[in-house]
């Protein structure tokens, strides 16, 4: 065997490795679509058909009329926009003052902050129902700022590491033409920030819209409130009948396409987001 | 004249203390609505868990609450190791099932009073055929689950993780269309990848897996992925894995593009081949990538709630779904707390674990 028929040999296999882990990656995916452009007739059949031999758009009719999941991706809309919206804001404060300025007690607020990202949720899950129940909010509102311990910490960590990136001598020359250190911060160093903050509010939402415990447990007092996770988990079909399969596919198309595009659109910013925490440290 | 000199230099010094101390103020001010958030969602309903955790608190009971010191404790965490007696005969001779000797039920050697233990798992040692029983087997199986859960989904996903990285950090055509798949499983909500895996893991032919194991001829394809108990964690193992690993190939394909391609070079020149250069360039340099990467998978691992709650329910549990579960299905917020305080510490011991190992960077 020469040199060249081993290179080609070598370049058939990486090939064929790039093309099992594109199926494996994919597959579940093209299942969920597939099993949701077949008519129920199909579904149960035995053995499964890897092509759908009829496209039927029923099941995406059914599960757009379920109010349940409609009001879920409301739900989940508002509360995961809120969250993020809340959380970039505190957290770039925060950001800006361990990222940016000298004072006593820094190095255990980023330690208290570092801890926080990593709070583990079912801690206080009782804790938190308890205090919900006695305070009364709506259940949107407690969801939000229940979302806020694991939204606000991760924003506040990573915004602070941007905020140290930025160079000092634009802190400096703000001061030197008079500026406080509020505006310093509003007029000067928050617009340089927007890209992180983009990157930073999409992966907190994402999180958001991910959060299943805490919205299964609030809202167990209050149905209306369920956000799309719980609402796709409890799916029941319009008949009495076996879990509707062809329904929750299609339901998990639709809330899954939004995040597939933001995550296509935005893919180099998520890539840079998610491991500046991990990478740089 | 040298009065004044002095005047105004302590003038300067506290005009520099002074922009100090404003700075130090502000900082303050910018600080307060992070950790005011921090204390109200998590410092305080923290401190309430670990109150009622000494507690018999139920949800929606009229009974009053009162302290039990550390009873939920014990009701968790008993446990007993039990020698199982061989089954007898009347003539005392051991009983045998295709030559293999009987052994008693737990039923007959585990403690019932005051409080009913149940067998958490059956083990041979020596010969001898033990039962590990607990007052509450669910929640003492349901942290060995979970334990074995972490580990080998952390294992698995950083092995595929670190074959997909290599092989995505080579240049060739379609590596941007790879890229963007990768990020599809970790885009799909982990309730929804468990449907659709539940759906693919059905336990009749209309299932993917059973369809296609049956066309291979390798079973009838009835098989219960999710019933089965010995093929529950497998499963659930499986789904994890294929959600997770695009996340760590991220963090590895990051961790490798930080190392300098002239080292390779230089190793090529010298001989080196690509295996020997995998263990003496990129692993030494991806080490600390690797480490953050499995202490913050793991401590995930740890809390897993989703995956279990929607694939098995009340069947079985991971750590946290049994705490949930506790709460509302059973409303026993004692003990549903007490586990939550059992849960914390064990991720409260690992998260010091990854602070030192990560450190925070001041300056």
């Amino acid at each position: 065997m020469n040199k060249r028929t081993r290179k080609i040999i070598g370049e058939v296999f990486f090939y064929l490795l790039i093309i099992i882990i594109f199926i494996y990656l994919m597959f579940p995916f093209y299942w969920a679509i597939v099993s949701a452009l077949k008519p129920e007739s199909e579904l149960i059949r035995t053995p499964a058909t890897l092509f759908p031999e009829t496209i039927t758009f029923q099941n995406f009719r059914a599960v757009l009329s379920n109010t349940r999941f409609t009001k879920g991706l409301l739900n989940s809309t508002i509360v995961a926009s809120a969250a993020t919206i809340l959380s970039l804001l505190i957290g770039s404060f925060a950001g800006f003052a361990l990222g940016k300025m000298r004072f006593r007690g820094k190095t255990p607020s980023l330690y208290v902050i570092l801890a926080m990202t990593m709070f583990p949720q079912v801690a206080i899950l009782a804790g938190l129902f308890a205090v919900i129940e006695t305070v009364q909010l709506p259940t949107t509102v407690s969801l939000v700022l229940s979302y806020l311990i694991f939204t606000l910490p991760f924003t506040a960590w990573v915004l602070t590491s941007f905020f140290k990136g930025l160079p000092d001598t634009l802190l400096q020359a703000a001061q030197v033409d008079g500026a406080t250190m509020i505006q310093t911060f509003w007029q000067v160093l928050l617009p340089l920030t927007a890209p992180a903050l983009v990157t930073t509010g999409l992966l907190a939402f994402i999180n958001a819209w991910n959060e299943y415990l805490f919205a299964l447990t609030f809202t167990a007092t209050d149905p209306s409130a369920q956000t799309v996770p719980v609402a796709i988990a409890n799916l029941s079909g319009k008949i009495a009948r076996q879990e509707p399969i062809g329904e929750i596919m299609a339901g998990a198309i639709i809330v899954t396409i939004p995040l597939v595009l933001l995550v296509l659109i935005f893919q180099n910013r998520i890539v840079a987001g998610l491991t500046a925490g991990a990478v740089k440290g | 004249m040298a009065n004044s000199q002095a005047q105004s230099q302590n003038k300067k010094r506290s005009g520099i203390s002074d922009l100090a101390k404003q700075e130090e103020r502000t900082a303050m001010w910018l600080l307060l609505p992070t950790f005011l958030v921090l204390v109200l969602v998590a410092i305080y309903p923290l401190g309430r868990v670990v109150v009622s955790s000494f507690t018999n608190a139920r949800f929606a009971s009229s009974a009053p609450t009162e302290f039990i010191g550390l009873q939920n404790y014990r009701d968790l965490l008993s446990m007993t190791i039990r020698e199982l007696p061989l089954e007898v005969d009347d003539n005392g001779n051991p009983v045998l099932v295709d030559g293999e000797r009987q052994y008693e039920s737990w039923v007959r050697v585990l403690p019932r009073e005051p409080n009913r233990y149940r067998a958490v798992t059956e083990f041979s040692l020596f010969g001898k055929r033990y039962v590990l029983g607990a007052t509450k087997a669910e929640f003492v199986l349901s942290i060995w689950d979970t334990v074995v859960f972490t580990v080998i989904t952390v294992l698995l996903e950083t092995l595929l993780g670190m074959i997909i990285a290599l092989s995505l950090s080579a240049k060739f055509v379609g590596r941007n269309v790879m890229r963007t798949a990768m990020l599809i499983p970790w885009a799909i909500i982990t309730v929804v990848s468990a449907k659709i895996w539940i759906w693919m893991f059905q336990s009749t032919r209309a299932g993917f897996f059973n369809s296609l194991f049956n066309r291979l001829g390798w079973t009838d394809g009835t098989t219960g992925f999710l019933t089965e108990p010995s093929l529950q964690l497998p499963s659930i193992i499986m789904i994890d894995v294929w959600k997770t690993t695009p996340f760590m190939a991220l963090l590895l394909l990051a961790g490798l593009a930080t190392i300098p391609s002239e080292l390779y070079e230089a190793a090529e020149v010298d001989g080196a081949n690509k295996l020997r250069q995998f263990f003496s360039i990129t692993l030494p340099l991806l080490t600390p990538t690797l480490a953050v990467a499995l202490i913050f998978r793991t401590l995930d691992a740890l809390r897993v709630f989703d995956l279990f709650q929607v694939v098995f329910g009340e069947r079985r549990y991971s750590m946290a779904s049994f705490a949930q579960d506790t709460l509302i299905s059973n409303r026993d917020v004692g003990l549903s707390s007490a586990a939550s305080v059992v849960i914390f510490v064990i991720l409260f011991v690992f998260a010091i674990f990854y602070i030192r190992a990560l450190g925070v960077d001041t300056e």
